[in-house]
């Protein structure tokens, strides 16, 4: 089959449908970023928290009966619910591995990945799941000659909210400050008073909510089921190592070629859409073997 | 006297010991020696996105049996083991082997994953000798060109669900096609069956494009998009599993159904449509191996209740074939008259057994169980809270099957 032969109005399209798909990657993996820049854990169980997050916006949704309070609820309360997961998390098990060597951290999360997704098949069932998004946000609306969900446009404007808020935070807050200090140099940030393992404890619910919200924000668009976490985290990691690992703003320049690249092929090439984004992370790594922005590493 | 007080105690307990062991020998002599149970060892996917259909599989197997044991097959009952594939066919090798080597299964039963079907089928079934009946794996090519007398389905297959989508659309007018679908093997065998049916039955038809998407992509609206942009006719879809969901949700959001007509194998599934609720898309034409809901027998509205009682949930095209496979077992033990394996295959081969949708054949030529297909349109219905296929067609498992000759053939006989 040819390379299909396409009009601008498709490619702008297309650049929408990328977009709009970035930013819940660039939700998720920014909050991988964060983890990982101020407490070094490569957390492999952040897709479960992501998959808890689907899940738990589908109960909570569920519960009042949906429609468009189901939804705001869901959305304020599913990452929440996962907050307050990674926030026991962090005080019972994770704090005590932080001095511990990468393997042996990349070995613990992926255990409690394992662990994670069989609690979700206890307390949810291996059913397919979904959720409706409200009125407001069904439907879709022409846009370049072709029809572009609104949702995707609810998804559009929530990505760069969270880039925002995240910004702000780290850079003009006094815990986000000290939280960057903590990445740098923790024994210093320690020494001047400041209780070193509380701010690691917020950056780690932090970056956890953040998978939560992901996941929250995902669960209208497709089937809330297991195996969500598997799909995710290898696209987060990647998006994160090409950004240059907890670079915040790397996070969202990989969630953007990755979102993008993957689109455009579908475009252009739909047979071997699938291998765009990863030969993307091939020639961005091939170029810049850190990353893309400056790694925290 | 102290010696003498060993002495006895020491004859005392082995006589002991005897008495036990005389006693165990004589209470177990009746099944070792003149019957014991028929082993049957599941492998199938338990974890993973895919449980869902090991699960229910093996619940409607579960529910078989419990008529099948309360008579008795052969002086025995059937009791099952099962091992968790994972999905992976390399887990699914090992695990069929582990349960005909070390636990010396009678007959092997699986899976959901058609690639470890096909890995088993060839690496265990046929070089170890046991029967392996496939349930719920899809692609043609097992019981196909990949064929062997130790290899069964008792599902259905992507060739009947190729033909029978291929045949509907023959009789619709359109003309140029788009083909999108599961970049594995279950998305391109049924791609290839509906596609060279619909070829076959109406020549003029084009194939204007192609795209396939790694199972469970979360994000098809780019693929559906681009499908527009290039205006086909019609689109066939060929997903299952999470997928599924997906797909309808992206028609769903983007309007897609409205716009092109859209055929999908299993889109009239319920357990695809009921997670969807009223979300579900009107309008898409479908084809499903079993229905709930239809048709409305005794024997599948007994099926239907039991299940419900039982499980909680409706029974979907897993349980259906889990149920029959079941039967299909014990029924050819009966006729086999003993655990010989190569008796029971001969008593298999064109055996008939009573499932809720009517009488099932194995048919003897290719081992593949003569199942209908129902072809249906997704439709909202008054009372109902989730989409239901409406104006429902069955196609007989003589109109859908490929014929032995076609079979023989694929073989290169």
């Amino acid at each position: 089959m040819d390379i299909q032969t396409v009009s601008l109005a498709a490619i702008g399209s297309h650049l929408l449908v990328g977009l709009s798909r970035a930013m819940i990657l660039f939700i998720v993996s920014s909050g991988l970023s964060f983890v990982l820049g101020v407490l070094r854990v490569p957390n492999v169980a952040h897709g479960s928290l992501y998959m808890i997050g689907a899940f738990a916006a589908f109960s909570i949704s569920t519960f009042v009966g949906g429609g468009t309070t189901g939804f705001i609820l869901s959305l304020v309360f599913a990452p929440l619910f996962v907050a307050l997961i990674s926030l026991v998390a962090e005080r019972s098990l994770f704090r005590f591995l932080y001095e511990r060597e990468h393997l042996m951290l990349l070995l613990f999360t992926f255990a409690l990945m394992l662990i994670l997704g069989d609690l979700v098949k206890m307390v949810w069932g291996a059913d397919y799941r979904s959720i409706m998004a409200p009125e407001f946000l069904q439907g879709s609306v022409s846009i370049f000659g072709s029809p572009f969900p609104v949702y995707n446009l609810f998804l559009l404007a929530v990505g760069p909210i969270v880039a925002v808020g995240l910004w702000f935070f780290s850079n003009k807050t006094k815990i986000g400050k000290i939280a960057r200090a903590a990445a740098v140099d923790m024994e210093m940030v320690g020494a001047i008073g400041i209780n070193v393992s509380w701010v690691f404890a917020f950056a780690f619910v932090l970056g956890c909510f953040l998978a939560g919200l992901g996941g929250a924000l995902v669960a209208p668009t497709v089937s809330v089921t297991l195996g969500m976490d598997h799909d995710i985290i290898i696209e987060a990691f990647l998006i994160v190592t090409i950004g240059g690992l907890g670079n915040m703003w790397g996070a969202m320049a990989g969630s953007l070629i990755f979102g993008i690249t993957q689109s455009f092929g579908v475009l252009f090439w739909p047979q071997f859409a699938i291998v765009f984004p990863y030969l993307a992370v091939v020639i961005v790594l091939t170029w810049r073997p850190k990353g893309m922005l400056k790694s925290v590493w | 006297m102290k010696r003498r007080g060993n002495r006895y105690s020491l004859i005392k307990t082995h006589f002991a010991i005897f008495t036990c062991l005389c006693i165990i020998t004589v209470l177990l002599l009746p099944t070792s020696a003149l019957a014991r149970n028929i082993r049957v060892g599941i492998i199938d996917c338990y974890s993973g996105p895919a449980a869902v259909y090991g699960q229910d599989a093996l619940n409607g197997f579960k529910l078989a049996l419990e008529d099948i044991n309360k008579k008795g097959v052969l002086g025995g009952k059937i009791e099952f083991m099962t091992r968790d594939t994972k999905f992976k066919v390399d887990i699914a090798l090992n695990m069929a082997k582990e349960l005909v080597l070390r636990k010396d299964v009678d007959v092997l039963v699986g899976t959901i994953n058609s690639g470890a079907a096909m890995a088993v089928s060839a690496a265990v079934a046929k070089a170890e000798k046991v029967p392996f009946i496939t349930w719920i794996s899809k692609s043609e090519r097992i019981t196909g060109e990949k064929g062997h007398r130790y290899v069964f389905s008792a599902g259905e297959n992507t060739a009947m669900a190729g033909k029978a989508g291929g045949v509907a659309l023959s009789k619709k007018p359109y003309r140029r096609y788009w083909i999108a679908g599961d970049d594995y093997e279950y998305g391109h065998a049924i791609g290839n069956a509906a596609w060279r049916n619909l070829k076959a039955n109406k020549a003029d038809v084009e194939k204007i494009g192609e795209s396939w998407w790694k199972p469970g992509e979360p994000d098809l609206i780019p693929y559906i998009t681009a499908i527009l942009t290039a205006k086909p006719d019609a689109v066939i879809f060929c997903t299952g599993g999470r997928s599924m969901t997906n797909i309808m949700k992206a028609v769903k959001a983007t309007g897609m159904a409205k716009k092109v007509p859209i055929y999908i194998h299993s889109a009239t599934d319920h357990a695809v449509l009921k997670p969807l609720g009223k979300e579900a898309p009107e309008g898409v034409l479908g084809t499903m191996d079993y229905h709930f809901y239809y048709p409305e027998t005794p024997e599948n509205k007994k099926f239907a209740q039991e299940f419900q009682a039982k499980y909680g949930t409706p029974p979907g095209f897993p349980a259906f074939h889990g149920y029959i496979t079941a039967k299909f077992i014990a029924a050819a033990f009966e006729q086999a008259g003993s655990l010989n394996k190569e008796k029971f295959i001969d008593a298999l081969e064109n055996l008939e057994v009573m499932s809720p949708a009517g009488m099932v054949r194995m048919r003897a030529c290719d081992h593949q169980a003569v199942l209908p297909m129902y072809l249906g349109v997704t439709k909202k219905e008054a009372g109902k809270d989730y989409i239901v296929a409406s104006d429902i067609v069955t196609l007989t498992g003589d109109d859908v099957m490929p014929s032995c000759e076609e079979i023989r053939q694929a073989r290169g006989k």
